[in-house]
């Protein structure tokens, strides 16, 4: 059964995860301030549209740095159809927090819902390793991590907007 | 309000399958040309469903601050970084350490920026985070 458990992150990964976290935050803040500018329909848009730009001037001096087309991987195995699709569920993800946040619930309860969803997504992804990715079978310590970072955001959220 | 409920969640659970499915193209490509094809398309869907519903470009758009159209190449930084983790950590591992990230950093600019909030909470929360993320590291 050991090897059914695949190995603990290492130090880096942990840390990247957690500055990309932390980049979230910048990005919720600056589609935020696009946002008051107009819909949140908006602000996702642009930051596509901005985002493919960026994407694609990085990848093009990229070819052009190494002569290599960025999008030709000849030693990896062709990728699904369905996996170009993954921006689909991006962009819906949009419109439903813009429905969500403007609802009774508000930004809190669309923050802590979805949190749970994406945890109960995660583990469900996991077990079964969906999409063509790695399972990994998780253990006690993973749970009580779960609780732990699950408890700890449900308080941030939950407090937040509550008077101090 | 059940409805509503049922959204919110499933709002997490597509950020989730995004992530999941980008990391699989990422496995035949590179993070980067997977985030790439993940803005294009978001771009293409929502252009559609903007001009379908009207008032895509709303006439305030040119006076928002050139710094607000950072979020967007910050983005493709983002979805990058979800399609390197995914392989590496898992899929849950990634949604919760990004998750404790968001947060912890959510309570430092509001501590910098002087939002109002609770003080005690926000730091409960943060120690409760800490202990997670250290519970999911590698024993050495």
């Amino acid at each position: 059964m050991a090897d059914e458990t695949a190995p603990r992150p290492t130090l880096i990964p942990v840390l990247a995860a957690f500055a990309t976290g932390g980049l979230l935050t910048l990005m919720v803040h600056f589609n935020g301030e696009l946002g008051r500018y107009g819909t949140p329909v908006f602000a996702s848009w642009s930051a596509h549209g901005t985002g493919t730009i960026a994407a694609a001037l990085w990848l093009g001096l990229t070819w052009v740095a190494t002569g290599k087309s960025p999008f030709a991987a000849a030693d990896k195995p062709k990728a699904p159809l369905w996996a170009y699709l993954g921006g689909i569920s991006g962009a819906i993800t949009v419109i439903l927090t813009s429905m969500t946040v403007n609802s009774p619930l508000a930004l809190s309860g669309t923050l802590a819902l979805g949190l749970a969803g994406q945890v109960g997504f995660g583990l469900v992804a996991d077990r079964w390793g969906l999409f063509g990715m790695p399972r990994r079978k998780s253990d006690l310590r993973d749970y009580a991590a779960l609780a732990l970072i699950v408890a700890g955001s449900a308080v941030i959220i939950l407090s937040a907007g509550s008077p101090a | 309000m059940i409805n509503l409920i049922a959204l919110a969640a499933l709002a997490g659970v597509l950020v989730g399958v995004s992530r999941q499915v980008n990391g699989r193209l990422s496995l035949s490509t590179s993070p980067l040309v997977s985030s790439f094809w993940n803005h294009l398309v978001g771009f293409a869907l929502l252009t559609v469903i903007g001009l379908v519903l009207g008032g895509l470009i709303p006439p305030t758009a040119a006076a928002a601050p050139w710094y607000a159209y950072v979020g967007g190449p910050l983005g493709v930084v983002f979805v990058a970084a979800g399609s390197w983790l995914i392989p590496r950590i898992g899929a849950t591992n990634t949604a919760l350490l990004i998750i404790g990230g968001q947060m912890i950093s959510g309570v430092l600019l509001d501590l910098l920026s002087a939002t109002p909030r609770p003080v005690l909470a926000g730091l409960g929360g943060v120690v409760l985070i800490l202990a997670g993320m250290a519970l999911t590291q590698r024993r050495r």
